[in-house]
């Protein structure tokens, strides 16, 4: 007769601190969740959505700012995964994870993100100090209160908001370059994002583990009782 | 089975929640603290001299220290959070231990070790022949082999019998 076992007659493993300083977390911290989905939700509509050099993508893109900058303070302040320390860039490591991933062996496990991802991670944060930086150029470092000053001056007619002091040759070619980096560097985050997307999907697949699940609300099944 | 159903009380979310207002703060403060840093700077360029910048520069140091603060204070109340969480894992843990080592010391077979274990959950007899497919009699048969083996007059000595563990005292007459 089969008699259902419901009841837990193992005992509970308890971790220890080295078990949780290898494995990933099982939930990244709020603070790491809140920068990467408003980083992303951000970019996607500054790329696809607002038109350049609109309030709206102004406005954005010094949320972008905010959220990169309140990051990086977190990459030194923050917990144990969250800091920089727990994922250093290193391309000899991330190529050596990559061919282990599709050698078929299981990789070992990082207490924060894997060196591929790392890798990935840090090239974000140059391409998005990038994005800023020339979008800063482009508007004169306006912020978006003095934009909006600007365009409600023009829209009542005042042409003369537009001049600014120091208008020179200089500047424009400036203001060229930093348009073509600031393009450029924008089309280069679409492509990483995409294969941030691609390589979080292969190595779910390939490790059968989900990795969105930390990213958003932690895994379901994951509580102990 | 509604023994098992326990009240919603989960301090595990009642933390990540808390956590998570915590954070969305700080995001919020570093919004404002930019868009003023920017706004400083400006001023900058403009007149470094005036009342006016000084004023303002000075509250955006205050608020750029505020994240830095904020930040901090958010690490250490994670951290604490977990430690927390590590040290209730390791009490179940040791519970359980603690559960375990007595049945093998009582010397239940398997079958006994999973009665007792739904009894101590505080299932009544005809639940616990539900949840594992057998007769009540059976059942009833079980537990008055595991109190025998284990020197208790019923459930309600062999539930105080972990419980005493619990509070780590024995019983002291009241004088």
């Amino acid at each position: 007769m089969a008699t259902p076992r419901t009841v837990r007659t193992q005992t509970v493993s308890t971790p220890t601190v080295k078990d949780q300083l290898a494995s990933p977390p099982a939930l990244w911290d709020p603070v790491v969740r809140l920068s990467h989905w408003g980083i992303a939700v951000s970019v996607l509509l500054n790329a696809l959505v607002t038109e350049g050099g609109s309030l709206a993508h102004v406005l954005i893109g010094w949320m972008v700012m905010a959220m990169l900058l309140l990051r990086l303070v977190w990459g030194v302040l923050g917990p144990r995964e969250a800091r920089f320390s727990a994922f250093p860039p290193n391309p000899v490591r991330a190529v050596a994870h990559l061919r282990g991933l599709f050698s078929g062996d299981k990789p070992r496990d990082y207490p924060s993100h894997n060196p591929a991802g790392a890798l990935m991670v840090y090239m974000f944060w140059l391409a998005l100090a990038a994005v800023v930086a020339t979008g800063l150029v482009m508007t004169g470092g306006a912020t978006p209160m003095q934009v909006a000053a600007d365009k409600a001056a023009v829209a009542s007619g005042d042409w003369a908001a537009l001049v600014r002091d120091g208008d020179s040759d200089q500047d424009s070619v400036m203001g060229d370059v930093a348009e073509e980096v600031h393009e450029v560097a924008a089309n280069l985050l679409l492509i990483l994002a995409a294969l941030h997307v691609a390589g979080v999907f292969v190595e779910g697949r390939l490790l059968r583990r989900n990795l969105l699940a930390p990213m958003l609300f932690g895994a379901k099944g994951d509580r102990r009782k | 089975m509604t023994v098992l159903r326990r009240p919603p009380t989960d301090p595990k979310s009642a933390a990540r929640h808390q956590t998570a207002a915590l954070s969305a703060f700080l995001l919020i403060q570093t919004f404002g603290t930019v868009f003023f840093v920017g706004d400083v700077i400006g001023d900058l360029r403009e007149d470094p001299t005036s009342i006016h910048f000084i004023f303002e520069a000075t509250v955006t140091v205050a608020l750029v220290l505020g994240i830095f603060f904020g930040a901090y204070a958010l690490r250490r109340t994670i951290e604490f959070l977990r430690s927390q969480e590590a040290a209730l894992d390791v009490a179940r843990g040791a519970l359980s231990d603690v559960i375990e080592r007595q049945f093998q010391a009582w010397a239940l077979t398997p079958a006994e070790r999973d009665v007792a274990f739904l009894a101590l959950k505080g299932l009544d007899v005809a639940e616990i022949a539900e949840m594992r497919g057998a007769a009540a009699g059976t059942v009833r048969a079980q537990l008055t082999r595991i109190y025998a083996k284990a020197g208790v007059s019923g459930r309600a000595q062999f539930a105080a019998f972990f419980v005493e563990d619990l509070l780590g005292q024995g019983v002291t007459a009241a004088t």
